[in-house]
């Protein structure tokens, strides 16, 4: 059945009012999270809150494990989702630039707009600034271009890199993240000595 | 504070209903009403070693002899059928044989141990319904070598055709296709003195305007 | 700790063990036998010599021939701009890039049609498409291409049209060096052909 656009279930003509909505229901699920308080993404950094890793982590084995099963009921073809080609040294200094911002400026690209939409002046300042810098980056974009296209692994996945199939790599990241939510409920219990416990009614 | 944390029950019900979507999609999970016993490498070696060829001697040996079990099934439609087709055939279509009374007739017959031979107009016409057959279990199907125009040609009292071997080179391509620039000579000339005659005619016709 | 939080996480990892464990099941973006069947009755998938060897010598870049006899047999003879996928490597992986490639159309031939036949059944049930399979192989390609048989003087003008396509397409496909005079009184036979045409338009 899926994925609906590449296989004519729905025109392209749809992209953009697809976009809108899944657009308006991530904006949605950020500012729900928490992820417009730059209090709360920075918390990662100095370790009394980890929230953004617990909510991206969820996010991740949920996406995983559903599509994983999509594809077994045969609701979704896997192969013809696009996979982001992996540019290896362009990603390690491109992440390590976003670490550095997010911990600096305290929102990543994505949070910064759903602080302005709750009206926070530090998320505006911050998006003007990610659009100057996107502005040098596109001009300066001829000093870097071979930088950004080297050692381009393809699209590639992690199951294919390590041949094993999908399913044990879904299966080893549940594991993961319930590990890292545990680890990074330890250290915020220690850390923020105040933490209450969330109550459940 | 948070969403979640004002209700923290959200992400519990919300991982349920994830839940109850899968266990659906694993309920409503239908097995295709046909499946495919033979995976695409076991199909391959089951044309390449191609022993499902039965010739019309063969054939009628077996029609006679009677110790066998077999089952003729013409693919052909009903129409050329009816115009002729050999004694002792059933007529059931190419498109016919996987409806479902169809599957159950033929699933008994591999019950019984009957071999089933299938034959259309030539070779090709039942090498792709005897391979649909074969891919989805029934391995005692078979195809008549040549089809029907081999068993006709074969029968015919006036002249017997030769040997029919599928896939058989006719010529010695490699030899035919270096030679021609030989030939072409003799035909060139031969084919001159045609054209001259023709060009006749067109004069003719442009002579009578 | 949270005995939801433990709840769902436990919920996590039963969802994800249970991906593990599912029973192998690859079979959906193969088509349906039902569907193959339908496919094969259908005779669209053949197409004449006469039309490979039009495609070959206009240059057709959406044709994609693939031959699936043995290497050997490739190597004695082939059509021109052939790729050798013998029958027994059709799903190895080597070759799985020849197939399914977008506004390609992939013709199998062999030395019959039986063979070619069986790739595109085996081809089209792994999803597929565009194939065709060239009428009666390489067999054929040398009765009508390459030797063509010249029709009775009685036959139809388009029988005649046809046999002057083949005529040329031979001198194409075995060597250039004839191809002048040949070439030659095929044109000049074309000539006199619209000649008459024009002396009937002419109100003659």
């Amino acid at each position: 059945m899926g994925p609906l656009i590449p296989q004519g279930i729905i025109t392209g003509q749809w992209d953009f009012v697809i976009a809108l909505l899944i657009g308006a229901a991530f904006g949605f699920i950020l500012e729900a999270s928490g992820f417009s308080s730059s209090r709360n993404i920075v918390g990662v950094f100095y370790g009394y809150n980890f929230v953004v890793l617990r909510v991206f982590f969820t996010a991740m084995i949920v996406a995983m494990v559903g599509l994983l099963f999509f594809s077994y009921f045969g609701w979704i073809d896997l192969n013809l989702v696009f996979v982001l080609p992996t540019y290896v040294n362009a990603m390690l200094l491109g992440g390590f630039i976003m670490g550095l911002g997010f911990v600096i400026g305290g929102f990543c690209p994505g949070t910064s707009y759903t602080a302005v939409a709750i009206g926070k002046i530090d998320g505006m300042v911050f998006t003007v600034g990610t659009f100057i810098g996107v502005l040098i980056f596109s001009e300066a974009f001829p000093l870097f271009e071979n930088f950004y296209t080297a050692n381009n692994l393809g699209g590639i996945t992690i199951g294919e890199m390590f041949s094993v199939t999908n399913e044990v790599v879904a299966f080893i990241f549940v594991l993961m993240a319930i590990v890292a939510f545990y680890v990074t409920w330890l250290i915020e219990k220690k850390v923020r000595k105040n933490m209450t416990e969330y109550k459940f009614e | 504070m948070h969403v979640h944390e004002l209700n923290p029950k959200r992400s519990v019900i919300t991982m349920i209903i994830f839940v109850i979507i899968i266990i659906a999609g694993l309920l409503t999970l239908t097995n295709p009403r046909l499946k495919y016993a033979l995976d695409p490498d076991q199909t391959i070696s089951l044309v390449i070693n191609d022993n499902d060829n039965i010739s019309p001697e063969q054939l009628d040996n077996m029609m006679t002899g009677s110790t066998e079990n077999i089952t003729l099934i013409d693919i052909r439609n009903h129409y050329v059928f009816a115009r002729g087709h050999i004694p002792g055939a059933t007529n059931v279509s190419a498109v016919e044989l996987l409806e479902n009374d169809n599957i159950r007739w033929l699933k008994n017959l591999k019950k019984n141990g009957t071999v089933v031979i299938i034959y259309g107009e030539d070779q090709l016409e039942a090498n792709g319904p005897w391979m649909v057959l074969q891919q989805i279990g029934f391995n005692n199907v078979k195809t008549l070598l040549g089809g029907y125009r081999y068993y006709l040609a074969i029968n015919d009292k006036v002249s017997p055709v030769k040997e029919y071997i599928p896939e058989k080179a006719a010529y010695d391509y490699a030899e035919v296709a270096k030679v021609v620039d030989i030939e072409e000579d003799n035909n060139s000339n031969k084919k001159k003195t045609t054209i001259v005659r023709r060009k006749k005619k067109g004069k003719a016709v442009a002579g009578g305007c | 700790m949270n005995r939801n939080y433990i709840f769902l996480a436990t919920l996590m990892i039963l969802l994800a063990a249970g991906l593990l464990i599912l029973p192998e099941r690859h079979n959906y973006q193969q088509i349906k036998p039902e569907d193959l069947m339908w496919d094969i009755v259908q005779t669209q998938r053949y197409v004449t010599t006469d039309q490979v060897a039009q495609m070959i010598i206009e240059g057709d870049p959406t044709l994609e021939l693939i031959d699936v006899r043995s290497a050997k047999e490739f190597e004695s003879f082939s059509l021109t701009n052939t790729i050798n996928i013998p029958l027994d490597s059709l799903m190895s992986p080597n070759y799985s890039d020849y197939l399914g490639i977008e506004d390609i159309n992939v013709v199998f031939y062999s030395n019959d049609d039986i063979k070619a036949d069986q790739a595109w059944v085996i081809a089209k049930r792994m999803g597929y498409n565009s194939l065709y399979v060239m009428d009666g192989g390489l067999n054929c390609w040398i009765k009508t291409i390459i030797k063509p048989i010249e029709p009775p003087e009685t036959a139809s003008l388009s029988e005649h049209d046809l046999y002057q396509f083949r005529k040329g397409a031979s001198v194409y496909f075995t060597g250039a060096k004839i191809a002048a005079p040949d070439e030659n009184n095929k044109a000049s036979v074309k000539i006199v052909r619209r000649k008459k045409g024009a002396a009937v338009a002419g109100g003659c």
